[in-house]
C-alpha cells in the first residue's frame, strides 16, 4: 500500500508481522463491540430476557438439584462402607485362648482391615443389653451362644466382601461366616439408578435449554434479517454474522444460570429447617447440600455452554439457508 | 475485469433468465446495462456479485473463475466490490455514519483511519452535514448518496449499480451519474444496471443492452 520505491526486506516482515497484530486487534475489537452490543439488545427489553433466563433457569433447577442429592447421597455412600463388616462366628467348642488364635489368624489375611473378638460371654453381655432379657436369658444354664469375630475388609466391594467370606470360612475353628451384603447391595444398585435418572434428565433439559435459546436467537435473527443481508452483501464473513448472536446466547446462558443458582440456594435454604429436624428426630445428623464453588462454576459454565451452542445452532441454520443455489 | 464466457442462468431447471452471454469489460471502464425488466440485468449483476452461480459458462472477474471460490473467500471477494442497490439497503436503526462505516468495520479497519476514510466518502457525495442523522431523516435521493458512500468506502476496483436513479427525478439523477463518472475518472471500473434510456444516451458510455436474457446489442462508447 504505501508508495516506498524499494522496500528492504526487513521492512517487509515487520510490516507482515504489524497486519497480523492490527488484524488480532480488530478482531478484539470486534468482540469487545459484540459482547457489550449483544448485553444491551438484551437489557433494552428486560422483561423478554428475563422470562427467557428464568425458562433456562427452571430447565436447569430439576437435574442440578438431583445432582446435589446424589452427591450427598454419595457421601452417605462412603460412611456406609466402613459399617460394612463380616461377622466370622467360631466352632463351639473353642475355648477362650483358641478364639484368640483364630482372632489373630483372621487379622492376618491381606485382604482384612481389623478384627475384633467377640468371646461367648461379651456376645452374651450385648445380647442381653439389647434385647433387655437379661433375667430370662440369665436362666440358662450354659451360654449359647458361639464366640464370634467381627472383620472389617479392606475392599467393601460386595464381590470382594464375598470372596474374603468364603477364604475365612476355610479357616479352621471358624464355623460360619455371616455377611448382609443385600442391603448394601440394593443401596448401590439405587444410587446406579439415581444417578442414570439424572444424567438423563440432565441431557433432557439440556436439550430443552437448547431449544429455548434456539428459539429465542431465531427470533432474534429473523428481526435483523435485513442487517444480514446486507453485511453479507457487502462482504461479512459467516463468523462476523454470527458474533452478536452467539454473544447473546451466552448472555442468556449465564443469566439463566445465575437465576438458577439462586434458585437452588433460596430452596435449599427453604427446605434445610425441616430436614434437619426430620434428620435429628431419627438421631441422625443430616443437612441439605450446598452448591460449593465448584458446583457454582460447573452450572454457570455448562449454561453459558448451552446458551451459545443453542446460539451456533440457529444462526448456523439460518447461514446456510441463504447460500447460493 | 469482468469476462463472461458463454454464461447461461436458469432457474428451477425450466426459466432461462441468461443465455449465452459473452462479453468483457476492461479495466477502468464505464458501462450501462439495459434491458426491459425482466431481461435479466439483475440476474447479472447478480452473478457477478456471486449471489448467483451460473448453470453454464464462465464468469471471470479480475481473472479468477469466480464459480470456482470456496464458499469462505466469498467474503473477501466481495470486499473488492461496491454495490449500489437500489432500494439503497441501508440500515435504519443506525445513523448515516455507521451505515457508511459498515463495509470497514466488517474488514476491521481501525476506528480512526475509518472514521477518516467515513468522512471523506461523505464528503464526496455532499453529505458530511448529515452523518449524525438516521436514514429514516433523509431524502430518497440522499438515501442512495448515503447508499453510494457507503459502496466506494473501502475504494473497491469494482462498482456495480442496479438501478441506482430508479425513484429519482431527472436532476437528482444526473447528479447520481456524475458521481459515478467521477469515481470512474479515479480508475474504478463501473458498471450500472439502469432502463432510464434518455439518461444513458446523454452519457456517452459503452452499452449493453439485454433483451428476455440475451446480449442483442454491444454499443460502444461514442
Amino acid at each position: 500500500m504505501s508508495g516506498s520505491a524499494q522496500p528492504a526486506p526487513r521492512r517487509g516482515a515487520r510490516s507482515h508481522q504489524t497486519r497480523t497484530s492490527s488484524r488480532l486487534r480488530s478482531w478484539l475489537r470486534h468482540h469487545r463491540a459484540m459482547c457489550f452490543d449483544s448485553a444491551r439488545r438484551l437489557l433494552r427489553h428486560p422483561l423478554g430476557s428475563l422470562l427467557t433466563m428464568l425458562a433456562i433457569a427452571i430447565a436447569l433447577v430439576l437435574p442440578a438439584a438431583l445432582w446435589l442429592v446424589l452427591d450427598s447421597a454419595r457421601l452417605l455412600d462412603a460412611e456406609l462402607d466402613e459399617s460394612a463388616t463380616l461377622t466370622a462366628y467360631l466352632e463351639a467348642g473353642v475355648d477362650e485362648a483358641q478364639a484368640m488364635r483364630i482372632n489373630e489368624a483372621l487379622g492376618a489375611h491381606p485382604e482384612v482391615n481389623a478384627t475384633r473378638l467377640i468371646t461367648a460371654a461379651e456376645g452374651m453381655a450385648e445380647f442381653q443389653e439389647s434385647l433387655g432379657l437379661a433375667d430370662a436369658l440369665g436362666r440358662l444354664e450354659d451360654n449359647p451362644l458361639p464366640a464370634s469375630v467381627v472383620v472389617s475388609p479392606r475392599e467393601t466391594r460386595p464381590e470382594a466382601v464375598r470372596a474374603l467370606a468364603g477364604d475365612l470360612e476355610g479357616v479352621s475353628g471358624v464355623d460360619e461366616v455371616r455377611l448382609d451384603l443385600a442391603w448394601i447391595e440394593r443401596l448401590a444398585q439405587l444410587a446406579e439408578l439415581g444417578r442414570r435418572v439424572a444424567l438423563a434428565l440432565a441431557i433432557l433439559f439440556g436439550l430443552g435449554v437448547l431449544l429455548i435459546v434456539g428459539n429465542t436467537i431465531r427470533l432474534a435473527v429473523e428481526s435483523r434479517r435485513q442487517e444480514i443481508q446486507v453485511v453479507t452483501l457487502i462482504g461479512a464473513t459467516h463468523a462476523f454474522v454470527r458474533r452478536p448472536f452467539l454473544y447473546s446466547g451466552a448472555w442468556y446462558g449465564l443469566g439463566g444460570g445465575l437465576l438458577a443458582w439462586a434458585l437452588l440456594s433460596l430452596g435449599g435454604q427453604w427446605l434445610a429447617a425441616p430436614v434437619t429436624a426430620l434428620a435429628e428426630s431419627y438421631g441422625a445428623h443430616f443437612s441439605l447440600p450446598r452448591l460449593d464453588a465448584a458446583g457454582s462454576a460447573t452450572l454457570l459454565f455448562s449454561s453459558t455452554l448451552l446458551g451459545l451452542l443453542g446460539a451456533w445452532i440457529a444462526v448456523s441454520r439460518h447461514l446456510a439457508e441463504m447460500r447460493p443455489e | 475485469m469482468i469476462a463472461f464466457e458463454h454464461v447461461g442462468k436458469r432457474y428451477g431447471g425450466r426459466f432461462e433468465a441468461l443465455a449465452n452471454i459473452d462479453f468483457q469489460v476492461e479495466r477502468g471502464e464505464m458501462l450501462f446495462l439495459t434491458g426491459h425488466s425482466g431481461a435479466g440485468k439483475s440476474s447479472l449483476l447478480r452473478l457477478i456479485m456471486r449471489l448467483e452461480r451460473p448453470s453454464r459458462g464462465r464468469v471471470l472477474v479480475a481473472g479468477h473463475d469466480i464459480n470456482r471460490l470456496h464458499h469462505s473467500q466469498v467474503p473477501f471477494y466481495r470486499r473488492q466490490i461496491g454495490v449500489v442497490f437500489q432500494d439503497h439497503q441501508l440500515l435504519f436503526d443506525r445513523s448515516i455514519y455507521h451505515n457508511v462505516a459498515l463495509p470497514l468495520e466488517i474488514q476491521g479497519v481501525e476506528p480512526r483511519e475509518a472514521a477518516r476514510r467515513v468522512r471523506a466518502a461523505l464528503d464526496k457525495v455532499g453529505l458530511l452535514h448529515r452523518e449524525k442523522a438516521l436514514p429514516i431523516e433523509l431524502s430518497g435521493g440522499e438515501q442512495q448518496r448515503v447508499g453510494i458512500a457507503r459502496a466506494v468506502v473501502n475504494k473497491p476496483s469494482l462498482l456495480l449499480a442496479d438501478e441506482p436513479t430508479g425513484n429519482l427525478d431527472p436532476q437528482l439523477s444526473a447528479d447520481i451519474m456524475t458521481l459515478f463518472e467521477d469515481f470512474n475518472r479515479i480508475g474504478t471500473t463501473v458498471m450500472i444496471a439502469s432502463h432510464d434510456l434518455a439518461l444513458i444516451a446523454r452519457l456517452r458510455h459503452r452499452v449493453l443492452q439485454l433483451r428476455e436474457g440475451r446480449l442483442v446489442a454491444d454499443q460502444e462508447a461514442a
